[in-house]
């Protein structure tokens, strides 16, 4: 693993019970930048996405084969805490999930489970997150409400801020922009695309022109496998895969 | 929705072929007027440029809207952004038709044939070559056929320059004959130019088919 590599798969494979859903996945996940995973339903993203902090241990019947590299350490090896991983790793997810807690108790969260205590010190963790996931302009007379009193574009980005207040490397995305309208998209891509200058975004979305338009790197996935890696401006404009070219055109099926 | 992308995409194409013909059309009926010298023809010029420029807008304008629309990405996209050119190049070799044209009844009593104006239909029938197998080229996604396009660029290169060479030394022999010479150095001129643009759409087509960037020269 070179240093401008944060998350490695190699020859990853993964089984729900009897079903393969990842077939000889190896992808190098460039640091500070943006990847988007693209590909039909069914075809593996979300599953990829989810063996990068390990979320797929919560299903009982998934099984792994392969490694899976964070910073070059195998997240599966035995001396790595899951917690560890997932605090570097965060997640953020199709649907906004804030706690029915009041917006800072959302952000201060992550830092208290982690043993933060100290009231200045949760203030300044709260604030700086909020800022970081462009919402602290929004919200800073209000930080005491809940949280499920805001938008859905307000409380996608307050995952953000939850997740980043843990201090992460990598955020993960899972569809983020699904269930928001154009604008909290805008906001939500405007954002993402700021986040990658201090963190690495990997993201899953079926909107082909948000991977366009936010992803530095996009991979094509189909029915379990890589079918191609490669930078996105590539991969819209001349992919090498037909397969890909068919994806991205329309001409599926 | 693919489908009714594939049909438009498939339209603008025959669009551009279309305004391909027209532009190709006026440059070989100029060429005809000045071996005839049809001092007339240019008067059927007119309506045809303004066609000319009616597609020239109609094709810019389908292009936005397909891009717009569709958001077309990969081959889909590499072809509208080659239409988006192709179109200001057969404007221009439609032009330079009407521009010869323009200069025929200056060369009315010019000698049917003298050493100036000879080389210039076989460049006139190599650049017409060049531009109509580009057009092929761009309809059939064909490479095959203007593989050999620099080679016919290089060949109208060099006989720009007998026109050249042929009409300086004319004019100082006689200087009655400068505005003679002065057109076919201007007609030389304006085929040099449909060869470069017929050699802008090829690296385009080049770019429409394997996605990769040429340059011809």
């Amino acid at each position: 693993m070179d240093d401008s590599t944060i998350l490695e798969t190699r020859d990853l494979n993964l089984w729900y019970g009897p079903k393969q859903a990842l077939l000889d996945i190896s992808i190098r996940i460039p640091k500070n930048t943006v990847t988007a995973l693209i590909g039909p339903s069914g075809c593996g993203k979300s599953t990829l996405l989810r063996c990068f902090n390990r979320m797929n241990d919560l299903i009982d019947s998934a099984r792994i084969t392969g490694r899976i590299l964070f910073e070059g350490d195998d997240i599966y090896a035995d001396h790595t805490d899951v917690y560890t991983i997932r605090e570097k790793i965060g997640m953020v997810f199709q649907k906004p999930n804030p706690f029915p807690k009041s917006i800072y108790e959302n952000v201060a969260y992550g830092p208290r489970i982690h043993g933060v205590r100290r009231k200045e010190v949760l203030d300044d963790v709260v604030e700086t997150s909020l800022k970081r996931a462009a919402l602290w302009e929004e919200v800073e007379d209000r930080l005491h409400e809940p949280a499920l009193a805001l938008s859905g574009g307000q409380q996608q980005r307050l995952c953000i801020a939850r997740s980043l207040a843990v201090e992460p490397r990598v955020i993960l995305m899972d569809e983020p922009c699904s269930a928001l309208d154009p604008i909290a998209t805008a906001k939500i891509e405007d954002l993402i695309i700021r986040l990658a200058r201090d963190y690495t975004v990997v993201i899953v979305t079926h909107n082909m022109q948000q991977a366009a338009r936010v992803s530095e790197y996009t991979g094509f996935m189909y029915m379990g496998r890589l079918v191609e890696f490669d930078r996105t401006q590539r991969i819209f404009e001349d992919p090498t895969e037909e397969l890909t070219e068919n994806y991205i055109t329309g001409r599926f099926g | 929705m693919v489908e009714k992308f594939r049909a438009e995409l498939r339209s603008l194409k025959g669009e551009v072929v279309e305004m391909g013909d027209l532009a190709l059309d006026m440059l070989q009926r100029a060429v005809k007027a000045l071996e005839t010298r049809d001092v007339g023809a240019v008067k059927s010029f007119d309506r045809d440029k303004k066609r000319l420029a009616d597609q020239d807008h109609e094709i810019e304008q389908e292009c936005l809207r397909l891009i717009a629309l569709y958001q077309p990405v990969a081959k889909d996209l590499r072809t509208i952004a080659t239409a988006l050119k192709m179109n200001t190049y057969l404007y221009r070799i439609g032009r330079y038709g009407k521009d010869i044209a323009i200069l025929v009844p200056d060369l009315a009593d010019a000698p049917v044939s003298s050493d100036c104006l000879d080389g210039i239909p076989v460049m006139a029938d190599l650049v017409i070559g060049m531009v109509t197998d580009a057009l092929t080229a761009f309809e059939r996604e064909d490479l095959s056929v203007i593989d050999d396009i620099l080679a016919r660029e290089e060949e109208v290169d060099a006989l720009r320059y007998d026109v050249l060479r042929e009409s300086l030394s004319r004019m100082v022999d006689d200087p009655g004959r400068i505005t003679w010479c002065t057109d076919c150095i201007m007609i030389a001129r304006y085929l040099e130019r449909c060869g470069d643009h017929a050699c802008k759409i090829a690296e385009k087509v080049h770019y429409m088919v394997t996605g990769e960037r040429v340059e011809i020269r």
